[in-house]
């Protein structure tokens, strides 16, 4: 009865009709429209459209993963035959393994450059406290996944990498052995351990990321995005109280943010996200994909020997963004200091990082007004670039 | 003579100790502490002109117009001392090691040697047309910034052939490999850093001294004692007093703010240089193991604590400069900075423990005192290397970068009153550019003596004799206390 009724009306009306149906239904258009209609601040889109990169990026290495999935066997008997299949006798398996591969390094890079970005705008600070907590711990999920994910070929890189990484919870006092037991299921790297880094790699820490990047955006849309110092700048000319208050009168949602200093509670000019942020956006992501088909299809994925246990001279080496930490450890001779190194160190240097809006609470935004963490967070970055830069020719000369 | 005699019977022309060694090392220290300074202040000044454009800060402006002048003013000295050293005292004196070392780094010194024609050529146009280029600021900034790059890349090259004398990779002289051997990374990153310390350090000096120059006469009458003069200690009081004119005290003004952003960059700089410098020595030990062991454990050990020393004397001397300034200006956090300044002498007091009470760990073995002092034996376990002093460098570091930090958000809040300034803090800067200065030295005294007996670590000897020793072999066996 319905279907013929729907049969016999005019094309135009049926689609029309069919629209309101599944729109009264599932209310999509309406979502459709929040999502797309909402002010951002006007400046500097460019830096803007990095975190949808990232989105973006995760989004890839999904799709890229779930085509390895078909093929790759996760025990250390066919590991490496399978991928050595996808390399040889499949038709876009070398490639797919270099997506996969590159958009990882490309992944790492961008989130990076995301983070630098919101650090530098000091978009963290209230009420956006916990946009950043949330973004932190996608940040060391991404790392957890690129290291678990390195484990997975078992080569003789894959298997080096794993007996060193599994080691590294060794060095915790009280608790660690046990840590290194669970993951490796045993005293030793085994077959166990290859199935656990898998079940990790493709559920546990990939759950928890779909899982916070969810509250990332939701936390996104809950303020609005704050963008930068230079959307809130007044006219020196005029009297400043009485431009924010004009401002704060005709902001669009979801400004003017609350619990926020009331200068940067609503930019000074605002664009629809569609379509001015989103061509941005698209644009960013676009050009970085292509990179990454390129380079995946260019250079590939490596793969070692096959993993041999029995081999004393094979040096495992780093892939580049663990460079750094990898110069920390050769500069901690001996293990009390790796513990204190690794654990106290880093550990401390995490936690800071986590918890930075609530250690930064000043209302300063720009960067030069805020010296208190930016010379610390420069030193850092020095650091971490001087050990990686140390890193590369100490493997040079190894 | 006749020609052919001379020429087969060519030798290096006899020298005394005076002449190979301490004339040598007494014109090398000098080139390299002005080719460090111009090198570094090359990038400052790229800075400050960058920032007085962006900013319109006539301040900067002016700061990156010394420093240029400067760097013309002593451009040819540094130089002369440079050609002097290679052309007479090299040649001459140590014409066998020189020829060889030659040989092997021909095309890096060739590129070396290269880089002076671009950089004069550079250097004296920008400050010979200074003024005509000040309505092209951009074009000006793009020839400070390719005379940077120019300056960078001959101290890298430098670099390679000094880190290649230390760790010349077994003897394989690829152009690559002389590159990338072991130690020329590091090198040039400490380096890098080093030379931007030393500009700051400088900068920081003419400052300090300018300011004392300026406010050396100036006595203002107290109130209670008209007849008498009290000395003028700060602006600030200055500013009641007639005396000074407008001009005079805006250029006090400008000299105090020159000093600050030289102690900055300096201690700031520093900071990174324990990171690096540690890196640094574990290439040295993994691949100069002989040179390692003399630094660490043999005859320079204890110089290489005087090192030390300079290097917490700079994080000292640089929190009691910003403590000195926050005091007289009131700021919130001066008791803070006190407090850190009190941490970094305590932890330089750690870090510089003699670890045994002997020219060496093998003379305090020999004379049989190879137990701690509480037993009545020569060693001193508190001054191990781990993990007190390494805490103690993590410490400083942290406490250094603490310090820093605090100062400069003092400032960026506002709570540094210009023209605050005592003289005593003026004073401060100025024993801290020349602790600097003294620091300096030290390396380089170190860096060429931890190779003895060679001069290419394994290869070719004081004696400017060539060995197949392997570098290593002389003191590795002596163990670690
Ligand atoms: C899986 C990783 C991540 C995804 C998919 C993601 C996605 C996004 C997106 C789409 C935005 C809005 C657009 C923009 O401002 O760029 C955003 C904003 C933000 N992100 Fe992330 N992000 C991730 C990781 C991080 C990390 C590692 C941090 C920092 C530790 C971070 C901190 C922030 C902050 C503070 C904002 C608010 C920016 C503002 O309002 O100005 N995010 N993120």
């Amino acid at each position: 009865m319905i279907v013929s009724r729907w049969l016999t009306r005019p094309f135009k009306a049926r689609m029309r009709g069919s629209a309101a149906w599944f729109e009264d239904r599932t209310g999509a258009t309406e979502l459709l429209h929040k999502g797309l209609y909402e002010a951002v601040p006007k400046k500097g889109g460019w830096a803007y459209a990095l975190g949808s990169a990232t989105l973006a990026l995760i989004l890839l290495q999904l799709f890229s993963g779930i085509f390895l999935l078909l093929d790759y066997v996760p025990s250390v008997t066919d590991a490496f035959t399978s991928l050595d299949y996808l390399r040889t006798s499949d038709g876009f398996g070398a490639w797919v393994r270099g997506l996969h591969l590159w958009g990882s390094y490309t992944l790492i890079f961008v989130i990076g450059l995301h983070m630098v970005r919101t650090f530098l705008s000091a978009s963290y600070k209230r009420p956006r406290e916990l946009n950043w907590v949330t973004g932190a711990l996608l940040f060391f999920l991404v790392l957890g996944l690129a290291i678990t994910g390195a484990m997975l070929p078992w080569d003789q890189a894959a298997y080096w990498t794993t007996v060193v990484v599994t080691n590294i919870p060794h060095y915790l006092p009280f608790i660690g052995d046990g840590i290194r037991t669970l993951w490796r299921g045993g005293e030793f790297v085994g077959p166990i351990t290859l199935t656990r880094t898998f079940a990790i790699h493709i559920w546990v820490l990939p759950f928890l990321m779909f899982s916070l990047i969810g509250a990332h955006l939701y936390l996104l849309r809950r303020h609005g995005e704050f963008g930068a110092w230079v959307n809130y700048s007044t006219d020196p000319n005029e009297d400043e109280e009485k431009q924010i208050g004009e401002r704060i009168r005709r902001a669009e949602p979801p400004y003017p943010t609350k619990r926020i200093a009331r200068r940067y509670s609503a930019p000074r000019e605002t664009v629809p996200f569609f379509p001015d942020q989103l061509i941005k956006d698209v644009v960013m992501s676009a050009v970085l994909i292509a990179v990454i088909f390129v380079m995946g299809l260019i250079s590939g994925a490596p793969l070692d020997e096959p993993s041999n246990p029995a081999t004393l001279s094979y040096v495992p080496t780093p892939e580049w963004f663990f460079l750094p930490l990898d110069q920390f450890l050769v500069v901690a001779p001996t293990n009390p200091l790796i513990a204190i190194g690794v654990f106290g160190v880093l550990g401390i240097g995490a936690a800071l990082m986590i918890f930075l809006p609530f250690i930064d609470r000043s209302p300063e935004r720009r960067p030069l007004r805020r010296p208190e963490v930016i010379i610390p967070a420069l030193f850092m970055a020095f650091t971490v670039i001087v050990f990686a830069i140390l890193g590369i020719s100490r493997l040079y000369n190894l | 003579m006749n020609l052919r005699i001379l020429l087969s019977s060519l030798q290096p022309v006899g020298g005394s100790v005076l002449t190979n060694g301490v004339v040598v090392a007494i014109v090398i220290l000098l080139h390299i502490q002005i080719a460090t300074y111009i090198t570094g202040s090359s990038t400052l000044a790229i800075v400050s002109e960058a920032i007085s454009m962006a900013r319109k800060d006539e301040r900067h402006g002016r700061l990156a117009y010394m420093m240029v002048k400067s760097q013309v003013q002593i451009f040819a000295f540094g130089s002369a001392t440079a050609i002097l050293f290679v052309l007479f005292l090299l040649t001459g004196l140590w014409a066998i090691f020189w020829t060889a070392l030659q040989q092997i780094t021909f095309w890096v010194m060739v590129f070396e040697a290269a880089f002076f024609l671009v950089e004069i050529v550079l250097l004296y146009s920008i400050y010979a047309n200074w003024e005509r280029l000040g309505n092209h600021r951009r074009a000006r900034l793009g020839m400070m910034v390719l005379l940077n790059i120019t300056l960078w890349w001959q101290m890298f090259l430098i670099d390679v052939v000094a880190s290649f004398m230390l760790t010349p990779n077994a003897g394989d002289v690829s152009i690559l490999n002389q590159i990338l051997n072991p130690t020329a990374l590091p090198l040039t990153i400490h380096r890098t850093i080093g030379n931007l310390a030393w500009a700051g350090a400088v900068i920081a000096v003419i400052g300090a001294f300018n300011y004392l120059r300026l406010t050396r006469h100036s006595r203002v009458p107290t109130p209670d004692a008209p007849a008498g003069l009290r000395p003028l200690r700060s602006i600030g009081a200055m500013a009641v007093g007639h005396l000074e004119t407008e001009a005079k005290r805006a250029e006090i003004l400008h000299w105090e703010w020159v000093a600050q952003w030289g102690v900055i960059w300096a201690v700031a700089l520093s900071l990174l240089q324990p990171w690096v410098g540690y890196s640094y020595a574990k290439e040295i030990q993994l691949h100069a193991y002989g040179a390692w062991y003399t630094l660490m454990f043999g005859s320079l050990s204890n110089v290489f604590l005087i090192q030390i020393f300079l290097l917490g004397m700079i994080f000292i001397l640089g929190s009691l400069f910003f403590w000195r300034r926050m005091v007289r200006s009131g700021a919130p956090g001066a008791g803070r900075q006190l407090a850190l300044m009190v941490a970094l002498i305590l932890l330089t007091l750690l870090a510089i423990q003699p670890a045994w009470f002997a020219g060496s760990y093998a003379d305090a073995v020999a004379a049989g005192g190879n137990h701690p002092w509480w037993q009545g034996g020569l060693l001193n376990p508190i001054g191990n290397f781990i993990p007190f002093k390494v805490a103690a460098l993590i410490g400083m570091v942290i406490f250094g970068l603490w310090s820093v930090t605090s100062y400069a958000t003092a400032l960026s809040r506002g709570h540094i009153v210009p023209g605050g300034s005592s003289r005593g803090a003026q004073r401060t800067a100025l024993i801290l550019g020349v602790t600097v200065s003294l620091m300096m030295m030290v390396m380089g005294v170190l860096r060429e003596h931890s190779r003895q007996p060679y001069t290419i670590n394994g290869e070719i000897t004081l004696h400017q004799q060539i060995t197949n020793n392997a570098p290593s072999s002389s003191s590795v066996d002596q163990g670690q206390p």
